[in-house]
């Protein structure tokens, strides 16, 4: 998730010919990916589409360190191959859905300002929604800032030593309660500010 | 352990679809028990503790595979309208970066909801017993994440069959058949071999089905296990510090130890 910063990076700067693309047809193209994962069972094909994908991040120039976090859902898909009874083909048909879906996702994110996605989001959600997937998406950067102060303060208290885990784990959850002050106090000025600027369960997009 | 991680085109879309149905009409019953104002006025909170939920839940503890969820401290502040929401949310961004399929997003909302509900009422319900904020948390956090638990696991079981398609359905396609572990019930053909004749039991027994289903429930509760003792304790630790520094945000009559 700490990579999430060069997302908005990759897609605020990057000049290539997909972050010149129109946010609509982007997320039109990640939605046709979303339900080809969902539909598709052969595996050589959602093999091209993923072969497809990956041609397409390297081309689009977004930097390499964005690509590792399409592999990082792999971490949870773990657990399918105790289903599986073992099967390679299940245990692939697996992984490569999960990777076509979290690289078109992060393709997305990498080349498209989040301002952008959630204006062609809220005109066919509903907006109260929208509005809620907006602040979360926004509050995530402002958690990862306090993160870095937080994690700063938890090495100088001695951060994580096996050799004393209940000494670890009050240091984890002060750490986490400290995150979780500070973002609730980040929430109550950024709600303060946003009833200066006439915030009524909506949020207003830039061209809207 | 709650959270489904199965990815899309895995469970059954009779499933997957009621997910979402009954998803939105709880979603749209308990809008109508918040105020405009107050769901105004806490919708920055509800973001900001979506965003905690969506951390919490990208740090995985590898060993024991297991992260936590940070939903029932969430239900605690946010309140069991808002929690839902908020858990609806989460699941939609962790789905696109492919953390839990798209499809799961309606079932997994509604059991992590309850976690985060069952987690609110919990520990208003202990509050008043005990009055020990530590006791209080630990128990109302491990008994939301052993009830979450439970309907996770008899959501999957539901999907039983569909599995089963999918896994055979690789079976004679050259290079996808290899096998990495074969156990000696795992195959459909013995189920075949073995007819109905010789009584539910026996027939039962050969299901291969039910083999990997219980294999995947004797990895997922103890560990989980492990995983509901360590959130109750950070759980805890974390409620304990909010105490110290906002009481108000608990919302919490009278003095707690």
């Amino acid at each position: 998730m700490i990579q999430l910063s060069y997302l908005d990076y990759s897609a605020q700067e990057g000049k290539s010919w997909l972050h010149r693309r129109a946010p609509k047809a982007k997320v039109i193209g990640v939605v046709l990916v979303l339900l080809a994962v969902v539909t598709m069972r052969s595996l050589p094909i959602l093999f091209f589409l993923y072969a497809f994908l990956v041609v397409l991040f390297f081309l689009s120039r977004v930097p390499v360190k964005i690509f590792p976090l399409a592999f990082y859902p792999l971490l949870f898909a773990v657990f399918f191959i105790l289903i599986s009874g073992f099967q390679l083909y299940f245990i692939l048909l697996i992984f490569l859905k999960v990777l076509c879906g979290s690289t078109s996702v992060v393709l997305l994110l990498s080349t498209t300002p989040y301002p952008s996605i959630f204006r062609v989001l809220g005109k066919v959600l509903p907006s109260l929604f929208v509005t809620a997937l907006f602040l979360t998406y926004r509050s995530i950067f402002i958690l990862l800032e306090v993160f870095e102060e937080t994690q700063q303060a938890l090495y100088l208290r001695g951060g994580l030593q096996w050799r004393h885990p209940w000494r670890s784990l009050i240091n984890i959850s002060n750490a986490f309660g400290h995150l979780l002050i500070k973002g609730m106090d980040a929430s109550e000025k950024m709600y303060e500010s946003m009833i200066l600027r006439g915030f009524e369960n909506k949020i207003h997009y830039r061209g809207d | 352990m709650s959270h489904i991680h199965f990815p899309d085109g895995i469970l059954p879309p009779w499933l997957w679809i009621s997910g979402f149905v009954v998803a939105i009409l709880v979603w749209a019953i308990l809008l109508r028990f918040i105020k405009k104002e107050e769901l105004s006025r806490r919708l920055p909170l509800l973001g900001m503790m979506a965003a905690v939920m969506v951390l919490g839940a990208s740090v995985e503890i590898v060993p024991i595979a297991y992260h936590v969820n940070l939903t029932v401290i969430s239900g605690i502040l946010l309140g069991p309208s808002l929690i839902f929401l908020a858990t609806f949310v989460v699941n939609v961004i962790l789905a696109l970066f492919g953390h839990g399929g798209i499809t799961v997003i309606g079932l997994n909302t509604l059991t992590l909801s309850i976690e985060g509900i069952l987690g609110y009422f919990f520990f208003r319900l202990f509050h008043k017993m005990v009055k020990r904020l530590s006791i209080t948390t630990f128990s109302a956090t491990f008994l939301a994440l052993l009830f979450s638990t439970l309907s996770m696991i008899g959501v999957v079981s539901l999907g039983t069959s569909h599995y089963e398609d999918l896994i055979h359905q690789g079976e004679g396609h050259g290079l996808f058949e290899f096998k990495l572990f074969k156990e000696k019930d795992d195959h459909q053909e013995i189920n075949q071999t073995r007819p109905r004749e010789e009584g539910p039991e026996k027939a039962d027994k050969t299901r291969p089905r039910e083999a990997n289903l219980k294999r995947f429930i004797a990895v997922v509760l103890p560990l989980g296990f492990i995983g509901w003792i360590l959130e109750g304790i950070i759980t805890a630790l974390m409620v304990k510090y909010i105490h110290r520094l906002r009481p108000d945000l608990l919302g919490l009559e009278g003095k707690s130890a």
